[in-house]
């Protein structure tokens, strides 16, 4: 009986079923989305998404670790990392800028030689987020990430592997640059937001980046210094013209966020509210040296000086100028001057045949030129004079001692490293200048070194390694 | 005795036999013996012959009947039948009665089926109109808190028109599909929820999809439980099914049209205010801050002169009676009128309905207004063809929402509220240009500003209609065609005038939502006898749905004139846009063999097609079967204690599809690139447009989800049915199930979707009615339910040890772990390993914070409804309390008022040196020792508890039991009305949540959750708007 009615009742199914086409049901498609994109349009969220992310969650959180300013909301300066503050950071890194970026790239590779300008974009700024993933967190996966299909587990690479890493994929760009034919390329100048195309650009911030990266690796393994004279003869980033950054209209809704997180929750102005303020160790450096920066910098009529470290200023203090916080302020990435000082610090240190003085001052005049006069929107300006007199109230350093004389380019490093969360941090690291003060109510034993796995890695992947202390010294250092 | 008295009737008759031996033609009315009203298609049978009629719609019958006498058999699905003698009479009316013993209520099963609730095999519970408007909610799900089994109803917050959840029998799917679906007369409506903005940005919740149904057309809901009992509506209704008949047309009692008025007023209050200290003033250190709002570690108030806080003038510093909490928050007053007209003949009937409601809230500056228009009219064309539709339109008006979540200046929670803070002095909030005045510091907003100057606005049109025909072309067959459509335009505005800390240059956001669903089922019925004991019925049918999703929002930030609204007077504006479509196909069947009226077999099968799996799997199929014995028939059982006895089993299988789009990888324009605080920017960027990938791997080898579950039951009477149990035990698989999985974000993306994991539930329920006491015309019934469900998630993926649920702050989550019930995932203390006392930090003196774990179950262990009834004459008095059990929850609330030193509790040795002596120290030989290391004073134990994002000090158990309900009514006797067109006069008092009775919570209502009924948030409660208590005034009037 129960068998009959079954029957019965699958073969009205199956009548009913003839009604069921395949055609009524194929509205699977979104039309609200594209299978397919142009680098033209990825580049762009991948540029823009990674500079906003950063300076509002490393800009605006923890520009006080290396006390460029005096205190940041939500900064891990006194040892803690909470799970926002590294786990959007690492999400913004792997997968909504690396993700992206791998497709990019294949996309470009497939498309053959007449792409190689975007394959090297593309690998340009993969090696840029690897160099700033194994700064915040040391061992991170490099090898095997952004490989789902093979590692759905990605293992975490040392330090040593990843800058190595770093340094071949900048090597793989110019390889890519230089195999550019010269007809046919695609045109990627609406996309690229840094160079608008231009590649020439393009190959200097690669040299330019694996000399930073290689720089960092040197701190502990002196046998890069033969790439590192190598590369010295190449094309490096020598000018403002050169500068890598990304500019802000300034507009609403492509404001820097040093100037947003003002003017949300504060009112219109660094000025007037004293949001940002600097830190005394960034302060004396630059008001001590009679540094002009000092006029572009620092807002402070009633000469009060810098809050602590751990304080705000909130108008009690001296605090930064509305010509540094504001709408139009450009995300920078890399500058002459960082060139400059390096050269000067490795011929302090016996390598490659450049001046050090001569670099010592270059490295000032540039750095200078740029705030002073080339940077898009400033409010202050310095004059050639300005900036002449104060280059040449320079020490000369071969009067000092090298010890002495390194700590002026350390200092000078530390200074161009402004406003560049992640540089600005590796240089104290790098060099241990300056020396950072205390942190009022800290739970580490130096200032913090290192961040923390993100709670959501950690809860996905197996591999993810036991966090260490805050206070643990990387490989590099 | 009573032989010979039949004898003597028999002889009698047969003695008149040959003088009355022709045709003769009998009449009467058959009326309800409970009401009086007239009852309409009774059946009315010569005994013995196939001689028989149905009373019309005015309960009256005519029958031919031969002139020798005979029995009239009256009979009525749900009412004893009746058999009467005959006689000699020509008229013979004839009031029916329940029949308690038989149990022969009718329940409407899926479909809009109606069967006797005998015959059915698995879980149904019934609501009857009436209940729902003995203490009327603006929410009908509010209103049937505590009166079914097995079902859990929760509401977020005091908000006017806020969303409530429904799960039914627990919690089985990890991707938030834990929502019955709602059935009104027939058709599926939408009750998805969407939220505008996000927890982490500020959060508006508004009403769910079935909110608008309108409790004063309610003519009963019935609650299907458990996959068998939703099998024929496919896998939408995995969740369970909620189906609403609405009230259509019929006769009034005195035979005419008839017009029912039912006005109610009611006033709303917070049910409860948190236990404020009034000892020390705002500030910090001791020290006066008229700035400090919600931080009150300022100095003890003694009546010393101080600028106060906002005016700045100078005084003495005096505590606010409860932090000004009363004085902020009004009295809620919500009108609630409806008219009805309502008229039947035998060849159609009608009804119109219209309501509306009137509410005002708590909060100040918000307002509900809800109009609704109902009709139902159906017609008998002929013998053969009948058809009814419906139509309803119910227009919703809210303003003044208030935000929950964070990082919203709007968000007004319970902790700022500071001790010598008079919230009247924020009048006024606002000076003739324009600008905010009165405000604590120029960074905080004016409370009444935020209020009134800043716009939450709703307005949400529904239109649901329906359209029915059945045809009977033979006898036996019945076919019948339903199309239903259901769309709603739901638009909301929001804006933060010019001059808003915190959002100084003003912005607003339009978001449009447009929802349709349209639905239609072909059904052909065909019953027959097969012999005198069996009989078959025999069910097919074929059913479409197609749901779209249309959403636009515009941002505009920036404005130039302030309160003008349009694009073109901002500096930015951001646009996106969200579409999705899905059609459903599914053809079923059901065959249900029935025996002498004690046994029911009944099969299903379902197929469905849907468009949102890859088209090779896009097809699946599930059956049902069910059992109902009613062996006290079976087997003759009949005595006075075991009046009624049924068991039923029932088995089904559902599968479930995905949601649209979740096949190919895409790459989705984008209009935001997000930051932390939501410092956003947008593209086009520096005249560039953006498009990304999507950060979820798609899958198109995705199989439907599938859940298998059984149940088996117990329906007993005793004692002629003055006392019943109902007892079920069911058990559910739920595996396949369709959900996004987290993966190491070092491959790139977040997530992938696939087939994963395990949920079972099983659980007990069990109802007990009973008439305790009937004296005269006195009366006390009295029913508890009890539902006990465990949702275990039995595995997730090879090597995910836990999935997120929903996410709230601080990394507090709740989250799916193998082997357990949702849990509450957030950060504990650090304990010692070998006495798991709590670790004190031996430089700080404060308490340390773990690694995140997992505290507990978020669901409820079981919940229990109490609902008594007590009737002497018109006098009526119901009350329903409500327990729940079990289940841990978050306060963040009070996490804020202990932090702020608010509370009470914080006053206790506020001054001097503090010992915390919860936790102890670890020594360098892994010892622990007391602690030892004092703080300044109690203000850094209280503030600092929270370090390192602790959540474990405001993990509460959530259990609590609640009055939920009192209702108090007197029908004045008819006999005042004899000589005037009323008909029934009713007045009533009523109140909802009266009380908190049991609660583990300090300061605030357990069931206060964060979360909108659209997201599994369990357990977290953060800013929300007070929950309320309500006294209502009723009358109800009938012509």
């Amino acid at each position: 009986m129960k068998n009959s009615l079954k029957t019965y009742l699958l073969s009205f199914v199956f009548l009913l079923s003839a009604f069921s086409c395949d055609d009524v049901l194929d509205v699977n498609t979104d039309p609200l989305a594209a299978t397919s994109a142009d680098p033209n349009v990825v580049l762009p969220y991948v540029i823009v998404q990674y500079s906003n992310r950063k300076q509002t969650e490393l800009g605006t959180r923890t520009s006080d670790v290396p006390q460029y300013m005096s205190s940041n909301f939500n900064s891990p300066k006194t040892g803690s990392t909470t799970s926002f503050l590294t786990g959007n950071t690492w999400r913004m890194m792997y997968v909504d800028v690396l993700g992206n970026l791998a497709l990019v790239e294949a996309d470009a590779k497939e498309a053959g030689a007449t792409s190689n300008n975007v394959a090297a974009i593309a690998i340009v700024l993969k090696a840029l987020i690897y160099y700033e993933l194994t700064s915040i967190w040391e061992d991170v996966p490099f090898t095997q990430a952004i490989n789902g299909q093979e590692f759905p587990s990605p293992t975490f690479d040392s330090q040593e592997t990843v800058l190595n890493g770093v340094a071949a994929l900048l090597d793989e760009a110019n390889t890519l640059i230089a195999e550019i034919p010269a007809e046919g390329v695609f045109d990627v100048s609406g996309g690229d937001l840094i160079y608008q195309g231009d590649m020439t650009k393009w190959e200097k911030l690669s040299n330019s980046l694996k000399l930073r990266v290689l720089m960092m690796i040197r701190n502990k393994d002196t046998s890069v210094d033969s790439q590192i004279t190598a590369l010295l003869s190449k094309p490096l980033i020598e000018n403002s013209g050169d500068i890598a950054m990304l500019t802000y209209s300034g507009q609403a809704g492509a404001e820097n966020a040093f100037q947003t997180i003002v003017s949300a929750f504060f009112g219109s102005d660094n000025e007037s509210t004293g949001v940002h303020a600097p830190g005394p160790v960034f302060y004396d450096l630059i008001v001590n040296n009679n540094d002009p920066r000092e006029q572009l910098f620092i807002y402070d009529p009633g000469n009060v000086g810098p809050p602590s470290i751990g304080q705000f200023s909130f108008g009690s203090f001296a605090h930064f100028s509305n010509n540094v916080i504001r709408g139009s302020l450009p995300d920078i990435f890399f500058t002459a001057a960082e060139v400059n000082f390096y050269k000067a610090e490795l011929a302090l240190k016996g390598v490659g045949t450049s001046n050090t003085q001569t670099e010592y001052e270059n490295g000032v005049r540039n750095i200078l030129t740029f705030w002073g006069q080339d940077i898009p929107g400033a409010i202050t300006t310095l004059t050639g004079g300005e900036i002449d007199a104060y280059v040449a109230s320079l020490p000369d350093l071969s009067l000092l001692t090298n010890a002495d004389a390194l700590t002026r380019v350390h200092e000078q490093q530390y200074l161009e490293a402004f406003l560049n969360p992640i540089l600005g941090w590796n240089t104290v690291r790098r060099t241990g200048v300056p020396t950072m003060d205390p942190v009022p109510g800290t739970a580490i034993s130096t200032y913090l070194k290192r961040f923390t796995y993100p709670p959501n890695e950690i809860a996905a992947n197996p591999n993810t390694p036991a966090n260490l202390p805050t206070d643990r010294p990387m490989w590099f250092e | 005795m009573k032989k010979i008295l039949l004898l003597s009737i028999f002889l009698l008759s047969a003695l008149f036999t040959e003088s009355w031996a022709q045709e003769r033609t009998i009449s009467g009315t058959v009326t309800s013996a409970e009401d009086g009203s007239t009852m309409p298609g009774v059946n009315v049978v010569l005994k013995g012959t196939t001689n028989g009629t149905i009373t019309d719609i005015d309960g009256n019958y005519k029958l031919s009947v031969p002139s020798e006498g005979g029995i009239l058999s009256f009979s009525f699905v749900g009412l004893t039948t009746q058999e009467i003698e005959i006689g000699a009479r020509s008229v013979i009316d004839l009031a029916m009665t329940a029949d308690v013993q038989q149990l022969s209520e009718v329940v409407v099963t899926a479909l809009g089926i109606e069967k006797e609730a005998r015959s059915i095999g698995y879980g149904i519970d019934v609501i009857d109109g009436d209940q729902l408007l003995e203490a009327r909610e603006s929410n009908i799900v509010n209103a049937m808190q505590g009166k079914v089994t097995g079902v859990t109803i929760s509401n977020t917050s005091g908000n006017l028109g806020s969303s409530s959840k429904v799960i039914i029998r627990g919690v089985t799917s990890l991707r938030g599909n834990n929502a019955p679906l709602w059935i009104v007369d027939g058709i599926p409506i939408n009750d998805a929820q969407t939220p505008t903005g996000s927890r982490i940005s500020g959060v508006r919740d508004f009403a769910n999809g079935a909110s608008v149904i309108n409790p004063d057309d309610v003519e009963t809901i019935n609650v299907l439980k458990g996959a068998a009992a939703t099998a024929l509506y496919g896998s939408r209704a995995a969740a369970g099914a909620i189906v609403v008949t609405t009230k259509k047309g019929e006769r009034g009692k005195n035979g005419k049209a008839q017009v029912s008025i039912n006005s109610t007023v009611r006033f709303d209050d917070l049910l409860t205010i948190p236990d404020y200290q009034q000892q020390y003033a705002m500030g910090d250190a001791f020290k006066y801050d008229s700035s400090s709002v919600g931080f009150d570690w300022g100095p003890r108030i003694v009546g010393q002169t101080v600028n106060l806080p906002v005016t700045g003038e100078s005084g003495p510093l005096t505590a606010i009676e409860d932090n000004g909490v009363n004085d902020f928050f009004e009295r809620g007053v919500s009108l609630i009128n409806n008219v009805s007209v309502s008229d039947a003949t035998d060849k159609s009937n009608y009804r119109l309905s219209i309501t509306s409601l009137n509410q005002d809230g708590v909060i100040p500056g918000q307002e509900l207004d809800r109009l609704t228009l109902g009709l139902n009219t159906g017609m008998q064309h002929s013998d053969k063809l009948r058809s009814s539709f419906g139509i309803q339109y119910i227009k919703t008006k809210s303003v003044g929402t208030a935000a929950a979540g964070a990082n919203d200046p709007n968000i007004i929670g319970l902790g700022s509220f500071s001790s010598t803070l008079d919230q009247n002095n924020f009048k006024p909030w606002i000076d003739a240009s324009g600008n905010q005045i009165n405000q604590t510091t120029p960074t905080s907003n004016n409370p009444y500003w935020i209020r009134n100057e800043n716009r939450n606005d709703r307005n949400w049109d529904r239109y649901l209609g329906n359209f029915e025909v059945q045809y009977t072309p033979i006898e036996k067959l019945n076919i019948l065609g339903r199309l239903g459509y259901d769309y709603e335009i739901d638009n909301r505005f929001f804006s933060n005038r010019k001059g808003t800390a915190q959002r100084l240059e003003g912005n607003f956001t339009v978001d449009g939502i447009r929802r349709s669903q349209i639905n239609f089922d072909g059904i052909a019925n065909y019953s027959t006898d097969l012999s005198e004991d069996f009989g078959l019925s025999i069910l097919a049918g074929y059913n479409y749905n197609k749901r779209l999703f249309t959403r636009e929002t515009l941002f505009g930030n920036e404005l130039a004139v302030p309160q003008l609204f349009d694009p073109g007077n901002v500096n930015q504006t951001v646009s996106s846009r969200n579409f999705s479509e899905r059609i459903l196909m599914g053809a079923y069947g059901q065959a249900e063999l029935s025996y002498k009226n004690w046994a029911t077999l009944s099969l299903t099968a379902r197929n469905d097609w849907s468009s949102t799996l890859p088209l090779e799997n896009n097809s699946y199929f599930y059956p049902s079967a069910s059992a109902a014995v009613v062996f006290t028939d079976a087997l003759g059982i009949s005595n006075n204690i075991l009046s009624f006895g049924k068991i039923r089993a029932s088995y089904a299988q559902v599968g479930n599809d995905a949601d649209p789009y979740q096949l190919d990888f895409r790459f989705f324009p984008v209009s935001t690139a997000s930051g932390q605080y939501g410092l956003n920017v947008n593209f086009p960027f520096n005249g560039q447009l953006a498009f990304a990938k999507a950060n979820t791997i798609p899958n198109n080898n995705l199989l439907p989800e599938q859940q298998k579950s059984y149940e088996f039951g117990l329906d007993l009477q005793f004692l002629d049915g003055r006392i019943g149990l109902d007892v079920a035990y069911f058990k559910s698989q739920n595996i396949n199930q369709i959900a996004d999985l987290p993966i190491p974000q070092s491959t790139g993306f977040n997530f992938r979707t696939t087939n994963v994991g395990q949920v079972d539930t099983k659980g007990f329920e069990l109802t007990l009615d009973a008439k305790v006491l009937e004296m005269g015309d006195f009366s006390w019934n009295s029913i508890v339910n009890f539902s006990q469900v465990e949702s275990t998630v039995v595995e997730l993926a090879e090597g995910v040890e836990r999935l997120l649920i929903a996410s709230a702050f601080n990394s507090v989550q709740v989250v799916a772990v193998p082997g357990e019930e949702f849990q509450l995932f957030g950060i504990p203390y650090l304990r010692d390993s070998v006495t798991n006392e709590i670790l004190i930090d031996p430089n700080t003196g404060r308490r340390l914070a773990g690694e995140a774990k997992t505290f507990g179950s978020v669901l409820p262990d079981f919940t229990m409804g109490f609902v008594n009834n007590f009737s002497y004459k018109g006098l009526n008095v119901s009350f329903t309390i409500d327990w729940r059990s079990g289940g841990i929850m978050k306060s963040s609330t009070v996490e804020g008022l202990q932090n702020g030193g608010l509370a009470e509790e914080t006053t206790l040795n506020r001054e001097g040196t503090f010992i915390d002596k919860g936790g102890v120290i670890l020594n360098a030989d892994g010892s622990i020792r007391e602690n030892d290391v004092p703080l300044r004073n109690s203000r850094d134990f209280w503030t600092a508890l929270n370090d390192g994002s602790i959540a474990e000090p405001w993990i509460f158990d959530a259990s609590f039991v609640k009055l939920r309900e009192v209702a108090v009514s007197y029908t004045l006797p008819s006999k005042f009305f004899d000589n005037s067109f009323i008909n029934s006069f009713q007045i009533g008092i009523e109140g909802r949540n009266l009380a908190l009775l049991y609660s583990k919570v300090p300061h605030i209502d357990p069931e206060s959750n964060l979360f909108g009924s659209g997201a599994d948030g369990f357990g977290i409660e953060r800013s929300n708007i007070p929950s309320t208590r309500g006294i209502g005034f009723n009358v109800r009037v009938k012509f």
